[in-house]
């Protein structure tokens, strides 16, 4: 049974909401930081430790912008004791994310609550920033906001939310401790405060903020919502999977690669310190260049690039969480996004594998059992 | 500075020569980067073969060497050893195999030429990887733990005191002698248990070499082969075993009766005990959960009549540290609770007997001082035996039990001896399995004495009677699966043969020990023909029944075998560490431990101060679990590394042509389409 | 294609088109351990039992050690399937080494179909030490079924 509180919007103004919430967080939740998005200039809103209760006033859990996932920052302020409990205010493909890294032990959730708030979305980086302009940060994002939580997805003054957020059936993360909802609702009302877990219990107990028993608004249009873009999702994986469908097709889907390697560090469940493809392992030598262009007749270069891919669907598609920063970072707009959700589709059902669900599902290539997969073994003779 | 690498093609007289052109692959190999000789010779693991190389390393400076012959299984060490003559380091060799997988099995002489030229070329694309690697020795701690004092044991014990080393035998019970204690007689010689292991027990008592330890639990161990860390429990006995005499009195004046665990519930002992006159050791020891003294602070029967006052109702668990170099486990087996098999009736009716349970009815020491009678005093008409109770059974265990066709030939022959002839005794059985060394001899000797035996499995174990003969009776029913009639046979008496299975406490055990289960649950030995003493972590041997089930005779032997390979360790002194283990390069490991758990042999620790994961080299056993997973290639096997592996796949596909291009089998090894002058190829070297 | 094919090249085709049906040799992987695939790949050999010479062995001390890695770099560098082979459930040298293995060929046969790659280009077999004739026979037939199917697309890519 969760315990939902209730968070009063005055002014219309969800994200003071918010900030008012993180707040109380701060000043008797007995946390000592909180982890969420601030505008710190004229940028996109950056991943932020707060300490301080006066410095919320430009947090903004809520903007439509997503320049990284702050799985990475929140895994690097719980990798070891800081002595503190921290919070973070973070979207659900961030906090699924952290999951994963915590799993494996690049973060850990004993000092640390993790409050999601219902995704509604983002823009890329460059379509953020002309959606905004000049206009207040704010502002901006209580325009993007508008009155019900969820309303539409594209063409908001023409712009459209960015691919991965389009397609992203994970609205809610299911492993927060508290979750603060915002589809289907009255933004200019009151929004839920859902404990999901004993930690995020104890917190919204200690906020003292009022019980509440909401409509049930959020469900039904949270259902909608998941069922269009699961939609979505089905059609852009029909489409690159038809793109893809072969290894001519999957060399030049992609043909723009540069093996700059930002995809991998963009993404937030790449953990290595280092990829494999940036050590002396992939250091050829000039007399390898010429051999494999003379078995051929031609080598493209940079070499090893399907290889780099492939490899990477091997050690992280299980954990691909879908949030698109891959496709942020690539400087050639290679759609990697695409690519990689369609094969995580595949992996991920192939071992029953949701990332981010529960810190219980152990990573699919950490474990084994006696019997399973039998079907994968030939038997030939 | 590039590699001087040597190629050396073996003709293994015609075996090899015969289909492949030694001299074309030769050549080919010649023309191959860095290789600076490339020569074939009839044989190349033979002496002058040897000096071959040997010649070649001195002479032309090799840094390399490739050797094309018979599997690297039968002559890998060969060539490393005249490399390490030569004073190169023997992991700079890579062997490869043009024999069993080219020569002998490949129809076409060229195409087992050109496939040679290409193992050639893959061997010569990896030798360039390889590295320099030394075995590193380590010292073997003189003692030797053995854990579980029953019959294996004590022999492992008693072998290995004998060799001058010093043994700690650790036994969870108040006395050893362990199941065979129980026993009264043994198949098929039918000599009594007691007679031949009361002396191996007091052989135990009597090794100054033996350090033995009773009510004691091994609950930590730590190290290596070699160097193994034992924290031992010591349970409280609540009787000094220094001032005890073992004269008895105690026994007497106790009032407090318990139902006796080693009569298996059919007789009582006192709350302080010895499980028989002849427990080593004598010394009694107090049930603190029933002795009345422990519990409510009354009686102290016992402290008032011990005339040396070696009662000591305050003695507290204390912890014993051990370093020993092997550890031999001889834990033993239990036998399977019967009850949830309902269909027999255990528990429900008082004259249904496990096997166990009647092995104390036979011996003069149990509670009916070895008379073979019911719970009525009255002796057996007609006494069923009923074989797999447990064992060969999918619900239960799958696997057999070993034993029970055996003993309960014994228990037949057994009831006409003691009863008498007329007692009407029929087997339920599956198959006879009497494979043992006079067992078929003693299962013919009990056939002619008349005992019964009918194939099949019983279905239950009833007292309902439907015919006047079967009042008051218990009517076994089950169908003669010969005849396929269905049978009823009434009897006095039933005895379940109990599978022998896994203890209770075995998991907790391989986790300590480190050690794998089976399926079954008992432990899993290195190999199931050649490795059926040690285990998967060296210097951890297993004899007797822990390992899976076995009758005296065979767990006897087996834990001849565990104390033989703990004295190899010991006698030598020194053991050898492969140098082929998994090495975390700890500037690249980002410690996510994932490797830690998927190592078989917890060779993998986590270092929280510098948050890597570290291989110990002692207990690695090169498997590569750890690198087969780690994405970031922190983890690497060594003389099995990706440059390595990677070198290898490329020299092996080198041939592969341009595209359109369509490969015939080629007639004459030294025209292939393959380039034997390739300029320039691919090839991974530093 | 046929601009860059060379003299030989044209050579071969025309010995090719006498002969279609061996116009197309697989080129086969093989990643086995060493205790118990590699060991019955010693006994065929031991005990002559002819075997289709289009495979290539790389001894791995344990099917636990294959990198998923080594399979993708394989196909790439053109091998028209991987054949990947260990000691059979509960037989293997280190424990589970080769359960390990099999998650990882799953992991493979779920990457690698998504951009063409037939299923049967990797396979993972259990051949025990004991079994020279099943390694004998699982190379026969290999070899047969990737001759059916045809080259690996990867032969024929030149930009990959």
């Amino acid at each position: 049974m969760t315990t939902t509180a209730k968070l009063d919007v005055q002014d219309n103004n969800p994200v003071a909401a918010l900030q008012e919430l993180m707040r109380r967080m701060l000043e008797r939740g007995g946390v000592g930081g909180v982890l969420t998005p601030v505008h710190l200039g004229r940028g996109t809103p950056m991943p932020t430790l707060v300490t301080d209760p006066a410095e919320l006033a430009l947090a903004d859990p809520l903007a439509p912008a997503f320049p990284m996932n702050g799985a990475k920052m929140l895994a690097r302020l719980t990798k070891g004791h800081s002595g503190e409990r921290i919070a973070a205010v973070m979207r659900p493909c961030e906090i699924r994310a952290f999951i994963e890294l915590a799993k494996l032990n690049q973060g850990s959730l004993d000092n640390v609550l993790l409050i999601s708030v219902d995704c509604l979305g983002a823009y890329d980086n460059t379509h953020y920033l002309r959606f905004k302009g000049a206009d207040d940060a704010i502002q901006t994002t209580l325009g993007f906001l508008g009155k019900v939580g969820g309303g539409k997805d594209t063409a908001r003054d023409g712009y459209d939310l960015a691919g991965a957020c389009l397609v992203c059936e994970h609205p809610v993360a299911a492993a927060a401790d508290v979750s603060v909802g915002l589809v289907g609702l009255d933004l200019t009302a009151a929004l839920p405060v859902m404990a999901e877990t004993a930690k995020g219990e104890a917190l919204l107990a200690a906020l003292e903020l009022e019980d509440w028993q909401p409509r049930e608004d959020r469900a039904e249009a949270l259902a909608r919502l998941v069922e269009r873009r699961t939609q979505e999702r089905d059609a852009m994986i029909e489409r690159t999977a038809e793109a893809t469908g072969t290894l001519a097709g999957l060399a030049e889907y992609l043909a723009g690669c540069v093996n700059c390697l930002n995809c991998r560090v963009a993404c937030p469940v790449c953990y290595c310190r280092e990829c494999v493809f940036a050590t002396d392992v992939f250091d050829h030598k000039p007399w390898q260049y010429m051999g494999w262009a003379r078995q051929k007749g031609m080598l493209k270069m940079p070499t090893d690039t399907v290889f780099y891919h492939l490899t990477r669907m091997a050690h992280m598609s299980t954990a691909c969480v879908g949030c698109g920063q891959c496709s942020n970072a690539c400087p050639n707009d290679v759609p990697v996004m695409e690519l990689f959700r369609t094969v995580a589709t595949r992996t991920q059902k192939g071992f029953d594998y949701e990332p981010g669900r529960s810190m219980d599902d152990p990573p699919p290539l950490s474990v084994f059992k006696e019997k399973e997969f039998e079907d994968v073994v030939s038997h030939m003779a | 500075m590039s590699n001087r690498i040597g190629v050396y093609i073996c003709h293994c007289g015609t075996n090899i020569a015969k289909k492949v052109d030694c001299a074309a692959v030769a050549r080919f190999a010649g023309g191959l980067r860095d290789v600076v000789v490339a020569r074939d010779y009839q044989f190349m693991c033979s002496d002058p073969g040897q000096d071959l190389i040997i010649n070649d390393i001195r002479n032309l400076g090799l840094s390399r060497v490739v050797v094309a012959s018979c599997s690297p299984r039968l002559h890998e060490k060969t060539f490393q050893k005249a490399l390490a003559r030569a004073g190169l380091n023997p992991y700079l060799l890579q062997h490869t195999c043009i024999r069993e997988h080219c020569s002998w099995v490949t129809e076409d002489p060229g195409e087992a030429t050109a496939k040679a030229r290409m193992l050639v070329a893959a061997a010569v694309d990896r030798v360039d990887r390889h590295g320099e690697l030394f075995s590193r020795e380590v010292d073997v701690l003189p003692d030797v733990m053995v854990v579980g004092a029953g019959i294996a044991g004590i022999q492992a014990a008693l072998d290995i005191a004998k060799s001058g080393h010093r043994v700690h035998l650790v036994e969870k019970g108040p006395s050893i002698g362990g199941h065979m204690a129980q026993f009264d007689k043994t198949f098929p010689t039918l000599d009594c248990a007691a007679c031949i292991s009361t002396p191996k027990m007091v052989a135990v008592a009597q090794e100054p070499n033996i350090h033995l330890m009773t009510c004691a639990e091994v609950v930590e161990v730590s190290g290596f082969v070699g160097n193994y860390q034992a924290r031992v429990r010591l349970n409280p006995r609540y009787v000094d075993t220094e001032k005890c005499t073992g004269c008895g009195t105690c026994l007497e004046k106790c009032p407090t009766k318990v139902s006796s665990e080693f009569e298996e519930g059919l007789g009582t002992r006192k709350a302080i005990y010895r499980n028989s006159p002849q427990a080593v050791p004598n010394t009694p020891v107090i049930d603190p959960l029933h002795c009345k003294k422990i519990t409510k602070n009354k009686c102290g029967a016992c402290e008032k009549f011990c005339p040396t006052g070696a009662i000591d109702y305050h003695q507290v668990e204390r912890f014993v540290d051990l370093e020993v170099g092997s550890i031999v486990l001889a834990t033993g087996y239990d036998t399977l609770d019967p009850t949830p098999l309902t269909e027999y009736g255990f528990g429900r009716y008082p004259e249904v007997y496990t096997a166990l349970q009647f092995e104390r009815l036979n011996n003069a020491t149990g509670p009916t001082q070895g008379r073979i009678v019911m719970k009525d005093g009255r002796s057996p008409e007609s006494v069923a035996v009923i074989h797999c109770v447990g064992s060969r059974d999918k619900n239960y265990h799958e696997y057999c039990s070993r034993t029970c066709c055996m003993y309960a030939l014994k228990y037949d022959h057994l009831l006409k001896d003691k009863v008498g002839h007329h007692v009407r005794v029929t087997n339920f059985y599956i198959d006879m399995r009497c494979f043992g060394k006079g067992y078929e001899e003693f299962y013919e000797r009990v056939q002619q004495e008349g005992v019964t035996f009918i194939r099949g499995r019983p279905a239950e174990v009833t007292d309902r009677a439907i015919r006047p003969e079967e009042e008051g009776k218990l009517v076994v029913v089950a169908e003669d699966t010969l005849s396929g009639l269905p049978v009823r046979v009434p009897v006095d008496m039933v005895i379940l043969c109990t599978a022998m299975e896994a203890r209770q406490g075995a998991s907790e055990v391989a986790r300590v020990f480190g050690v794998a289960q089976g399926q079954d649950g008992f432990f899993l030995e290195e190999h199931p023909k050649l490795g059926p003493v040690s285990t998967a972590t060296d210097g951890v041997f297993l004899a007797g029944t822990c390992q899976g089930p076995k009758d005296i005779p065979d767990a006897v032997a087996h834990a001849s075998g565990g104390a033989a390979q703990a004295l190899a360790l010991a006698a030598r002194g020194r053991v050898a560490i492969s140098p082929t283990t998994s090495w975390i390069n700890p500037e690249i490991c980002v410690g996510c431990r994932v490797c830690v758990g998927l190592c078989a042999y917890s060779a993998i620790e986590f270092d929280e101060r510098r948050k890597v994961a570290v291989v110990n080299e002692a207990m690695c056993k090169g498997c590569g679990s750890c690198a087969g997973y780690c994405p970031s290639g922190a983890a690497q096997i060594k003389h099995f590394n990706e440059p390595q592996v990677f070198a290898e796949l490329e020299g092996l596909l080198m041939d592969l042509e341009r595209p359109g291009a369509v490969r015939v089998p080629v007639e004459d090894g030294d025209q292939g389409p393959l380039p034997d002058e390739h300029p320039a190829r691919e090839s991974v070297t530093n | 294609m046929d601009a860059q094919a060379t003299q030989a090249d044209a050579g071969r085709r025309r010995d090719a088109q006498t002969a279609p049906s061996v116009a197309f040799e697989p080129t086969i992987v093989a990643f086995v351990c060493n205790w118990c695939t590699y060991t019955a790949a010693d006994l065929a050999g031991t005990s002559r039992m002819i075997q289709k010479p289009n495979l290539r062995l790389v001894r791995m001390m344990c099917t636990g050690m294959v990198d998923p890695k080594y399979v993708i770099k394989a196909l790439l560098s053109g091998a028209d399937a991987v054949l990947i082979s260990g000691c059979h459930p509960g037989d293997c040298h280190y424990i589970n080494g080769n359960y390990k293995a099999r998650r990882r060929v799953k992991l493979l046969k779920e990457i690698l179909p998504q951009f063409g790659v037939d299923t049967r280009r990797v396979r993972l077999t259990w051949v025990g030490a004991s079994e020279g004739n099943e390694f004998a026979a699982t190379v026969n037939s290999l070899v047969e079924e990737i001759r059916e199917l045809g080259p690996i697309e990867t032969r024929g890519l030149k930009a990959l």
